[in-house]
């Protein structure tokens, strides 16, 4: 490291350690664990839910608070996971596969614990990663024109909807579908309002917290009212309960430096997150284990690996976020959105010119990380008795806070019909398993990917062969291309497959 | 298991039906040319792809078995008639009032009695109230306004 990245991390920790900063951290790590632990509440959700919150404070404030929310949320999820069986989004499916049998072997508290701990070391490293590539991909990213920013974010979304859903036509559709509900509102280069219908409210365009609230808030209730178990915490847990043994410190260590890397990786790559990150370092240990017969039942390495590598993956997917301005997932697209909103455009100038900035945000990271083990090991049995609060007592308080949160963001009850629009349309989606989540991305690059489309197009005086002459967006493109063929020529070769074993049965 | 994978049948064909929609209405923009595009070329050619994309879903479907489709009516309705409930009556009610009514309406997508129904009303009334007025400072309407008309 040079001295400018100390020089910065220490400017970026005197703007960050202030009383009123760390308090308004404090409240955002607290409730994103608190949210994020309710059975059923993915950590989308949540930082939807909490996203209003945040628009009425100050710009540095705001942000911080939001990361303590999304570092929150996901810890909360793993622990509904383990101790429920009951995963809140995709990245907390693998802990459950051996944490809730550790739960049930009576330790549920060990696994808890070292959940914190690894979450806390895979973050850590993925802020390292942070540091070190987000300054040179902004230095990259100083060259790109808009033939080459058009280009790439068509192959995050390519990227972002083949390679994370399981039907890659359904996943391109979602982002079609995101990217025409960017298109309503005031178009910016001719003045024109399109698809507003008459309705003023639209002529700004869909907000974002009211489509992020019916997408994902409003289906995911419903959704959980159907599964209604009644819930049944495994395990007391006690502070003395989550000491682990050396043993069990030993089995971890690898492993959570392990899922690190691979988090870290794959969390930086754009349609690659969190929740791929997890299956692929819980894949790993499986693979170099000398007993793999253990994982399932509650091996510990099945459970901190694939937590370091949801975290470190969550810091890493950062890097194009903050030095390039395109999010890789729609975690991250909520929060390109949620900085927008406050005034900070990401990308490649945010690192240059306005390194204050940057470094707060790094800054705000780390301070957020370590928040979330403070808080966390002395709260971790507050968070079980939550878990203990019936299902049917909740919802109903969860669906005023979601009317209310979207209330505020323009103090009227328009975008609440807003929501029960999308929400009615998103639990259609959930039903017929189409994913949500390439659509919100779509629509936060949606604007951004037609106003580059239309500048790169008039640069070029309307050819379009613009986008494969220049050697950066041409191997974009390629890319994108490839991807497009694997997944058709693969859905194509699994429709053969299973036409030929029906008819084999049926012989 | 179905002999077809209805969901996607029916998934597919309503991105076809949005597309078409989406072409023809975005008729009311103008195109412009590739160098200079008009407002109405983006949302068409989007059109086009779903179009597209629908028809890539829907067509394997008929051709292959999937899992039936299930849908929580009940819990739909309810959860959606809650919300419209409040957004509804929040600027005439108040936020006590439309967060008692809100959450007793909701409530009926679950086995709760009438008593538990408005305990639990008052009691998340008292929590919003605590949380959006007195902590947040939010501004709103709390009471009905009748004495304003």
């Amino acid at each position: 490291m040079d001295v400018s990245v100390i020089d910065g991390l220490l400017g970026g920790l005197q703007t960050v350690l202030t009383p009123q900063i760390l308090l308004y951290c404090f409240f955002g790590v607290f409730l994103g664990t608190l949210v994020g632990v309710l059975p059923g509440i993915g950590s989308l959700a949540t930082i939807s839910l909490l996203l209003p919150i945040t628009y009425h404070l100050p710009p540095v404030g705001a942000i911080i608070m939001l990361a303590g929310v999304y570092y929150g949320a996901q810890y909360g999820g793993s622990t509904a996971s383990i101790l429920l069986n009951l995963p809140g989004h995709a990245a907390a499916v693998i802990a459950c596969l051996d944490g809730n049998p550790m739960a049930k072997q009576g330790k549920a508290g060990i696994a808890l614990f070292m959940t914190t701990i690894a979450s806390f070391v895979g973050s850590m490293i993925g802020l390292v990663a942070l540091i070190m590539f987000s300054p040179a991909i902004a230095q990259l990213g100083l060259k790109f024109g808009a033939a080459e920013y058009f280009s790439m974010m068509l192959l995050g979304l390519i990227a972002a909807s083949t390679l994370a859903s399981g039907s890659p036509a359904k996943g391109l559709a979602m982002v079609a579908v995101g990217l025409l509900l960017g298109t309503i509102g005031t178009d910016v280069d001719s003045g024109t309002i399109r698809f507003s219908f008459g309705v003023l409210e639209l002529s700004d365009g869909l907000s974002l917290v009211a489509l992020a609230m019916g997408l994902f808030g409003l289906p995911e209730i419903i959704n959980s009212l159907s599964n209604a178990q009644d819930t049944k915490v495994q395990g007391k847990v006690t502070l003395r309960s989550m000491i682990p043994s050396r043993q069990e410190v030993k089995q971890s260590a690898m492993p959570m430096l392990r899922g690190s890397g691979v988090g870290g990786f794959f969390g930086a790559l754009p349609g690659t997150g969190p929740a791929i990150s997890s299956f692929m370092a819980y894949a790993v240990e499986k693979k170099i284990a000398k007993d793999p017969s253990r994982f399932g039942k509650g091996a510990i390495e099945g459970v901190t690996a694939p937590e370091s590598a949801n975290n470190a993956a969550a810091q890493t997917g950062f890097v194009p976020t903050l030095s390039l301005g395109i999010p890789g997932d729609a975690i991250m697209a909520l929060m390109l959105g949620a900085l927008i909103i406050h005034g900070i455009q990401p990308g490649p100038m945010l690192i240059t010119d306005q390194p204050a900035l940057f470094w707060g945000l790094i800054a705000s990271f780390i301070v957020g990380n370590i928040m979330l083990v403070i808080l966390n090991i002395p709260l971790i049995g507050l968070w079980v008795s939550i878990l203990k609060i019936p299902y049917r007592l909740l919802y109903p308080a969860i669906l005023i806070f979601i009317c209310l949160g979207t209330y505020s963001v323009t103090n009227a009850v328009f975008n609440i019909y807003v929501v029960a629009i999308v929400g009615a349309l998103g639990y259609l989606m959930l039903v017929l398993r189409f994913d949500a989540a390439p659509l919100l991305l779509g629509f936060v690059l949606g604007p951004l990917m037609e106003e580059n489309l239309r500048r790169a197009l008039r640069l070029s005086r309307g050819d379009p062969m613009t986008f494969i002459e220049r050697p950066i967006s041409a191997s974009f493109v390629a890319v994108a291309t490839a991807i497009l063929l694997w997944s058709l020529f693969s859905a194509f070769r699994k429709f053969l497959h299973a036409r030929a074993a029906e008819k084999e049965k049926v012989a | 298991m179905r002999d077809k994978d209805i969901g996607d049948i029916i998934g597919g064909l309503l991105l076809v039906a949005l597309g078409i929609f989406t072409v023809i209405y975005a008729q009311n923009y103008s195109m412009g040319r590739l160098q200079m595009m008009g407002p109405g070329f983006f949302p068409r050619a989007l059109g086009y792809i779903l179009i597209v994309l629908g028809i890539v879903i829907a067509l394997p479907a008929f051709l292959r078995k999937g899992p039936a489709v299930k849908v929580n009516y009940k819990g739909a309705f309810w959860v959606i008639l809650g919300l419209l409930t409040f957004a509804f009556t929040l600027d005439h009610l108040g936020l006590i009032l439309s967060t008692v009514l809100a959450v007793v309406i909701a409530s009926f997508a679950s086995t709760l009695g009438w008593l538990a129904k408005l305990y639990l009303g008052a009691s998340v009334a008292a929590i919003t109230y605590a949380i959006f007025i007195l902590g947040l400072s939010m501004n709103m309407p709390v009471w009905p306004t009748l004495l304003t008309l």
